[in-house]
């Protein structure tokens, strides 16, 4: 009798561990979902991010076009390379001078002469400076400015229109 | 502490975790980068940089609807409000007197512009 006792506790206790198997952890898997979403809800809904104080870098490219031609046209008012080139490097292009040539000749093709004059002067200004590797950047007047506009070498192809 | 107790500690806890696991993903992980934005979003500094462009181009022009025209990829409600904004911002970041007063100039013109005629 007592060997019987025994085996039913036994038996009692091996129930009680199957049970709990078959629960398993899933609990702890739905709260991390359910945290994750909560993150995410939290981030995107509760404080969505507020676009302010961006940087001209971030500007999408037809915002980054209006304001390279402002510089480019102030630049050819102005003369002052030394700005121009502060104001060109805080739209964070790879290369300035690229970026200046292939819109002058968007530019062009679209028909907007002056503004792929003023562009595509201050392109040729700054690849004269990055040519001529002078630790100090002279000051142009307007009236050293050529009328005609000189293209960079480097160029994307001629658009036809 | 009983079972049930005790699952559902670790289940609060699991939902702490996982939205420790959210936040962190959206913050430092994979963080939302700043791209196509508009001008209106600007900093003001580089705003009041953009203003002094449109008021050296004004200077040079004197078309006072081309430089509204460029001033509106600002988005501000009111251009006249955008301009001397950007001169007080421009006076206390020490501008030169020569970008100041062009600032000015421009900010006359457009007061100019939108008051009614005698």
């Amino acid at each position: 009798m007592p060997r019987k006792k025994i085996n039913d506790q036994t038996q009692e206790i091996k129930v009680k561990t199957l049970r709990e198997t078959k629960r398993g952890h899933w609990y702890l898997l739905s709260g991390l979902v359910l945290g994750i979403a909560a993150g995410l809800i939290f981030t995107w809904l509760l404080f969505p991010v507020v676009y302010e104080d961006t940087s001209p870098g971030t500007l999408a490219e037809g915002y980054k076009e209006i304001y390279r031609r402002t510089i480019a046209e102030v630049y050819l008012v102005t003369g002052d390379l030394d700005r121009a080139i502060s104001r060109l490097n805080v739209l964070e292009n790879d290369d300035i001078v690229f970026a200046l040539g292939s819109q002058a000749q968007r530019a062009l093709a679209n028909g907007q002469e002056k503004e792929a004059q003023a562009l595509a002067v201050l392109a040729s200004a700054i690849q004269s400076l990055q040519s001529a590797g002078e630790s100090s950047v002279p000051q142009f007047t307007p009236s050293k400015i050529p009328t005609e506009p000189a293209l960079p070498t480097q160029t994307l192809p001629q658009i036809t229109p | 502490m009983t079972r049930r107790t005790r699952r559902y500690i670790f289940f609060f806890v699991a939902i702490l975790a996982g939205f420790a696991i959210g936040v962190t993903y959206g913050w430092v992980v994979n963080p939302v980068k700043y791209r196509n934005t508009g001008m209106g979003t600007l900093r003001m500094d580089y705003k009041t940089d953009y203003v002094l462009m449109v008021a050296e181009l004004f200077q040079s022009e004197g078309d006072i609807s081309l430089a509204l025209a460029r001033l509106s990829y600002l988005e501000a409600e009111s251009a006249l409000a955008l301009v001397t904004s950007s001169i007080d911002f421009a006076e206390n970041s020490n501008y030169t007197s020569k970008d100041l007063q062009l600032m000015w100039d421009l900010a006359s013109a457009i007061d100019d512009a939108f008051s009614p005629v005698d």
